[in-house]
Order: C-alpha cells, then structure tokens, then sequence
C-alpha cells in the first residue's frame, strides 16, 4: 500500500503523495467486470496508441483512452472511476474501427462509464441530459433560434420527434423508468446540491 | 497370403508412462496400470516415471523376453513423439516392431483434463483398454524398401532456392530448379541494400545466380511451373509446364539447326518494340516492352515475350535476324522428370496494403510501401537511386516510417503475426536517406523494435546515433494535404501520452507479407499442409522445422513462415541436407500400411481401382482369375479401397478390419465379451 507521511500543509501531502503502483491498491476483477459488459476483450490491448491517434477528444483534452484501457488491465479501480476524463468519449468509434487487436475500446469506456454510475459517480450535465430526454425525447430539445432557422429553410418548425408527436413520450419514459435512470438522475442532483 | 494370424495366446504387456507430472499429475497411474492387469490377454503390467528413458525402454525389452509377449502397449505421449522409440524397444526384445500399439494418456488425455484427475484415470483406462484389444491381434509386419532416383527438385528460384540448388548439386545430386518467372533471383534482387551489414544486395546475389547458371548439376528451367505430381518419396514424377517464352537459347537453336542463333541479350528485340508495359520487378514504377527482360542482370539472359501484350508485328523478328532467336508462334510445353525429393522454396508476396485504407495507399500519392522504397533509392532503380516523391518528383526530407503495417493485425484485414524483417529493413531505410539526402529527418512509427538477430541490436544503436527519430505509436491514419499533397501522420507517441499530427513529405508503409498467390496451388500439388494464416506447415516446428508431413518434400525460405535473408539462406541449406540423405542413402523404407488383396475372396469387379487416390491399384490375371494387385509402394495406406470393397476382400495392414472392430468392441463394451 502507499506510503502515507504526516505533512501539516495539504498542499504539500499532495504534492509529494506516493504515487507508486502497488499491487493492493487494484482490483484484479475490474477488468472482468468491464469485459462483460463492454463485451470485448480489453485485456488483449497491447497499448499501440491507434485509439488516442484516431480519437477527436484527445487533441482537445487530457482524455486519453490507452490510458483508460491499461489502467483497467492493472485494475485500478478508483483512479478509473474517479476520473472525469472518463465522461469525454464522444463515442464516435474511430478507435473502435482502427484497433489492430479489433478490441472495442468505446465499449470498454462504456462500461466503465456504467460502473461509475452504480456508485452515483457521473457528472451533472449528463444527469440533466437524463431529465431533458426525460421531459422532451431530446438530449438537445429544438429551441426558437433553430425553430427559426428550420423555417428559414422551409421545414416545419418541429422535427419528426418526439416533437412533433409528443404521444411518444409514455414509450420513452416508460424505458427511462425501467432502468430507473430518471429516479437515479433526480436523486444523484438533489444530493449534489 | 494375409490372414490373420492369431497367435494361439496372444500375451500383451502394459507400460504405464508418469512422464514426470505430466501424466501422473492428473492420471492416477498405478489405478490405470492396476486396471491392465485384469484385461484379457494382459501378462504383465508395469510403470515408469519415463518409459522413454532408456531403462523404461530396458523394462519392455526384457519384459518381452522374460514373458515371451506377443504384443505391447505403452501408455504414455502422441505416438507422433515417441512411436518409433518404442518400436525399437519392441524391437530390442526380439519382436516384430509393428507388435507395439500406443496409447495416447498425455495430449488427448492428461493435458487436456489437467483438473478432472478421475474423469482423466478412467479415459486413460478405456485408452489402455482399446490398445490392448488391438495389440492383440497385431501381425508381424515388414517395411518395403524402394530405390531413390538419384535427383532433386527445387521449386523456386529466390535466394533460398537457389542456395538449396548449388548444396544438392555440389553433393552430386542432379538438381531441377524450377522458376515461374524469367529469372532467377527472387525477392532479394529486387532490394538495394542487406541489414545489417550494409552489403548491396544485387552485388552478393548476382554471383550466386551466374553460380546456379553455370552449375553442370543444376537443370536451371526459369519460366516453369509445376503442372502435376505422381508417386512418392524416392520415386516423383512431376509434370512441368514450360510456359511460352516465345525467344529460344543458343542451346536450341542449335538442336533446330540454327547455327551462331539463339538469344545473346543485345536487346535489340526491345529496342524496336513498340508495346510498352510496366515492369513488374520495379512494381510498375518503370517501362518495359513486349519484349523483355526484368534488368541487365537476369539469369539466364534470355528475353521474354509477353504474349498477352504482343501485338506480333514481328519487328523483334526482323532485328533478330540471323539468330532467329525469337519465335512468335512459341507454345507451352511440357516435360515429365523424376526426382527422388523435392524443396518448396516458394518465397512470399506484399499483402495489398491499400485494403487498410486508413493509410491511404494507392489513394495518396507520397504513400509508398518499402518494396517501392527499395526500388526507388536503388543506384539501378527507375530514378537511378534518387528517392522522389511521386507526386512531383522533389526530394522529401521528411520521411515517416510506419512499421507493423497489416502485421500484427487481428482485424481480419491485415495478417496476425509478425512478418519479422520490416523492423530491420525500415531501420536500414532510415540509415539510406540519413546516408543520401542531407538534411533529412526520418521518423520511425514503431509499437517493438524487434531487433532479434546477430548485429541486429547494434544497427538499431547506430541508426539511433545517425538521428533516425523514434516514435511509439501505432499510425492511426494518414490524411493529405490536396494543395502539397504532404501528408498528416496521426498516431499516439505513447511514451508522452500525446497524439500527433505529423506533416511529412512520405510516407513509407513497411507492409506485411502473405505467401505468394501460387502456393496453395502448389502445396496441394506436393501434398503439404499449411498452418492457420497459408505459410507452408513444417513437420516439427523445432526439431523438424525443414521437413513436412508429406515424406520426401522439404521447406526452405519465406513460404514456411516469415524470415530474413541468413534464415531463408540457413533453412534452404537445412533443407538441401534432409533432401539429399534419402538420395544418398539410395533407398528408403515405407511404412508397410498398404493394402493387401485377399485373392480368394476377390470377385475382381475392380470397383477399388477407380477410387484410389494414388492410382495404385490394377486388375491382373492370376490363375486364370482376375483379381486386383496393389502397387505397395504407391499405396499410402488410406484404406479408402479397404472400406469400399464390397466383398471385405482388402486387408489394411495394420489397420484391419478385425483389429479396428476389437478396438471398437472394446470401448463399447467396457471389456465384455
């Protein structure tokens, strides 16, 4: 386990934590956990970057799926599930097309994405998503400045959507609250606040 | 004639291998070798920690002698390992070897049932069993011997090749060397330079091919491929297709009559050929004529016609002249030569790279595979050693190198394994360019510099040293520039934790390689199986790596798996060895597995003759009765003659009807009569 040192300044206990890989600080099932029910063999991943290469949050961010994919190899755990880079998979799945060991490195983030839920961990905006889909069908529902620009080019103000036939509505609801993603989402944001 | 001939008693001895906890580690042996001891016909019983040991093989010897037994069963690995051991042990005690059954209780047995130790003790008993119930009724059984022709076949005329060709003949073994294309010279002719040793390629290789040439025991017959192969190890007829080369040699033009005719290479044939194509040795990257040669150092310096592009308007005919060396009416031949082995060296081609399209070749100009490379900074190459990009022909001084292209791919669109030389020749590329263009910087795409070889690790020192730039990154994808036509290298350096986006002026893809589009054609020819991914299968893969399965052929180069020039080179000449103790030997012992005709009983409807795959059945008069005859040393012992006849009348020696219905009895029936 890592070595803990008293120092009085937080500061300082950061910034000189031990940062060394030791083996009881992993879970060696979390690599399971996520084989299935990301149903890909991550543990095959032999760490060639094809995935950070293809990705287009990486060049924009500090997300860097290799790392995510050897870090849950070594099974760890919390540092995974903790970090919030973890939610910046656009889920376009270049890496996925690209893998030379024809993993699917989107569904390992997914799964780990789903793993983190289970313990409330998950970000706002994706929890007010949840309420959005919820209340509109959408994640991004149509507002007046896109209702305008639709006009403009001669579409009806509301799309083929859950918009436009609000009698949808019960059906998607229905598969939110079978997953009991709304209630979670409300109870997770009322915690927060 | 073949009865069975029972013994009045059969008396069987049952070993019992521990092969250290191999076996015994999930058999409980003694149980097993306990259970013999009450089986029908079993006299002794014993185990050993290694029956293959020499005082394991001592106990069935004496047990033999001691017991006076008529069969023995040893319980132990495949017989693939160790039959021919235990034979000999049979053997050593005074019985006929072909008196020895075994039974597989480790790889069909203990290894596979490593953790269910009495489910596996009570297989390994129902092995034991079944080979007791055979070894009963086992016959004394003699191996043929049958003379070796004194000649050898090598098909493929590549470095490994030909170095298998110059060892047979240099023995003294009259060598066909059979080349599909117009020349010798393979792969390696077409390379510029050797890793690591920097040695030009074509400087080391051409005096080897002028060697195969001149050689008074090497048949060189380029533009050659096998047609058909009969018989069997000692006694091959192969059936080759000497394609239509439409220019004759001075050596037949003499035998036509023609005196002072015959090809010489001027090339003035070429000169006034109008029909232009690419040169497929320099991968389409340079013109050559209807009428051709691949470059100035082929071998033999004949000139072909391509006649699928000749339009035969005869100007080559006319600029010939008095050679008469150049015959547009030229037809395929065949010839039919017996050998008594044969040497596949069939080599490799380039896996079509473009089908990853991600990196963009065939779609993006400046993406170029490492043969390309080779060609184009070659001092004899189509820009005379000049590397150019091909979209405008300027010098690039900035080079990515992309390794593991298609290799190392378990998308199903590249290859699986590694194709083990890119790693060196792209480290050798670096050291070309750094060499040749000043103010070049190569940049090195790599996942493992896999640098195995003598000198290997030092090149890859010194081309560190020379300012080759090393990235760890798989390339993801390869965009171009539409204005430059530059291209974007995106990819990872896995040790910054960074993607890039590299803009270079070329992009050197190190594709992985396939075996050529003629080797499954051609194995099949020969009999040879391969593995998973087309490279030709080896008998042993470490203590038979030159041999097949099928007696008499042997691997040497690429086509048995991916490897460099001194393995290719080490394998063609491990290869020449095996192929030549047969020959040398004068001749070889068959296993006695063939079918036997029981006279009395054949009705010789010769129904069996037209299902044999080996043609090595006939009908014959004997004693004023038709019955059929087998030629032993065709027969393979398939038995598919043995289960057809409709009057039972084929015994497969050693594989019997009545042995088989034992073995099945026994199984079926737990031992019950």
């Amino acid at each position: 386990m890592a070595v803990k040192k008293d120092y009085k300044d937080q500061k300082l206990a950061e910034k000189l934590r031990d940062r060394k890989y030791y083996i009881p600080d992993s879970n060696p099932e979390f690599i399971k956990d996520v084989e299935k029910i990301g149903q890909t063999a991550a543990h095959m991943c032999y760490q060639c970057g094809t995935c950070t290469g293809s990705c287009p949050s990486a060049p924009r961010s500090s997300y860097r799926i290799r790392l995510f994919m050897r870090k849950a190899i070594l099974g760890l755990e919390e540092e995974i599930l903790t970090d919030p880079d973890l939610w910046l998979c656009t889920t376009c799945y270049s890496c996925t097309d690209r893998c030379p060991r024809d993993l699917a490195p989107t569904d390992a983030i997914m799964a780990m994405r789903n793993l983190a839920f289970k313990r409330d961990i998950v970000p706002r905006n994706f929890l007010q998503t949840v309420q959005l889909i919820y209340k509109t069908g959408h994640g991004v529902p149509n507002n007046d400045a896109n209702r305008a620009a639709r006009k403009r080019l001669g579409l009806e103000a509301e799309p083929e959507t859950t918009h436009k036939y609000p009698e949808y509505l019960p059906g998607i609801r229905r598969i939110l609250d079978h997953y009991r993603l709304k209630e979670n989402a409300d109870r997770i944001l009322a915690e927060g606040e | 004639m073949a009865e069975v001939k029972k013994y009045e008693e059969p008396r069987i001895g049952v070993f019992v291998c521990h092969c250290g906890t191999n076996i015994a580690g999930s058999i409980d042996v003694k149980a097993v070798m306990e259970y013999a001891r009450t089986l029908p016909n079993v006299i002794v019983a014993d185990d050993y920690q290694y029956m293959c040991s020499t005082p394991g093989q001592n106990k069935i010897a004496e047990a033999i002698s001691e017991q006076k037994l008529t069969g023995v069963v040893v319980a132990a690995c495949s017989p693939r390992l160790h039959e021919p051991t235990f034979r000999n042990a049979t053997k050593a005690g005074g019985l006929n070897p072909f008196r020895f059954e075994m039974a597989n209780i480790r790889e069909q047995n203990s290894w596979v049932h490593m953790h269910q130790p009495e489910e596996a003790t009570s297989k390994a008993k129902d092995a034991v069993r079944i080979a007791v119930a055979k070894a009963s009724l086992l016959e004394d059984l003699i191996p043929k011997s049958v003379p070796v022709e004194k000649a050898a076949m090598v098909v493929g005329g590549g470095v490994g090749g030909m170095q298998a060709a110059l060892d047979l003949a240099n023995a003294g073994i009259k060598t066909y060397l059979v080349e599909k294309t117009p020349s010798i010279g393979g792969r390696m002719s077409q390379l510029d330079k050797t890793f690591p040793t920097l040695d030009c390629s074509q400087c080391i290789l051409t005096p080897k091919m002028v060697d195969v040439y001149r050689h008074e025991g090497i048949e060189l017959l380029t533009y050659t491929e096998v047609e058909a192969v009969e018989g069997y190890i000692g006694n091959f007829d192969v059936t080759l297709r000497k394609k239509a080369r439409g220019v004759i040699t001075p050596a037949e033009a003499e035998a036509r009559g023609i005196v002072g005719g015959g090809c010489t290479g001027c090339g003035d044939c070429a000169t006034v050929c109008p029909v232009i194509k690419p040169n497929p040795f320099e991968l389409g990257m340079a013109p050559r004529k209807a009428i051709y040669i691949y470059h100035p150092q082929v071998s033999p310096l004949i000139y072909t016609v391509d006649f699928d592009a000749c339009v035969k308007c005869g100007l080559c005919v006319e600029a010939c002249d008095t050679k008469q060396a150049v015959d547009l009416e030229a037809k395929d031949e065949f010839m039919t030569v017996k050998v008594g082995t044969v040497i596949l060296a069939l080599g490799y081609d380039i896996f079509p790279i473009e089908k990853k399209f991600e990196w963009g070749y065939k779609n993006y100009d400046n993406v170029i595979t490492s043969l390309e490379f080779e060609r184009l900074i070659c001092a004899s190459g189509p820009t005379g050693g000049h590397l150019i990009r091909p979209s405008d022909g300027a010098t690039p001084k900035r080079v990515a190198f992309v390794l593991c292209a298609g290799s190392r791919d378990n998308t199903g669109v590249g290859k699986p394994y590694c194709s083990r030389f890119c790693c060196m020749y792209s480290l050798k590329h670096a050291h070309q360019i750094i060499e040749k263009i000043p103010g070049v910087v190569p940049y090195i795409f790599y996942m493992d510099i896999r640098s195995f070889g003598k000198m290997y690790e030092e090149f890859y020192y010194r081309i560190q040293d020379e300012g080759a730039k090393f990235i760890r990154g798989r390339v993801a994808n390869i965009t171009q520039d539409p204005v430059t036509k530059n291209l974007h290298v995106n990819a990872e350096d896995t040790l910054l934790g960074r993607p890039i986006d590299m803009e270079v002026d070329m992009v050197v893809l190190a594709a992985a390689i396939e075996p050529t589009a003629e080797t499954e054609k051609t194995r099949r020819l020969f009999g040879v199986s391969c593995s998973q991914d087309g490279w030709l299968l080896e008998a042993h893969p470490k203590l038979n790596p030159c041999g097949t399965t099928t007696a008499g052929v042997y691997l040497a180069g690429v086509c048995q798996g991916p490897k460099d020039i001194p393995d290719t080179v080490a394998q063609a000449e491990g290869a020449a060895s095996a192929a030549s103790i047969p020959i040398h030997r004068g001749e070889v012992e068959l296993e006695p597995y063939f079918a036997v005709c029981m006279e009395d009983k054949c009705a010789g409807c010769g129904l069996c003759v037209n299902q044999c795959p080996y043609q090595a059945l006939a009908l014959v008069e004997k004693e004023g009765r038709t019955v059929m005859q087998v030629t032993e040393a065709k027969c393979k012992g398939c038995g598919t003659c043995g289960g057809f006849c409709p009057g039972g009348a084929i015994w497969m020696q050693h594989f019997a009807t009545p042995q088989i219905i034992a073995q099945i009895d026994a199984f079926l029936l737990g031992g019950e009569q």
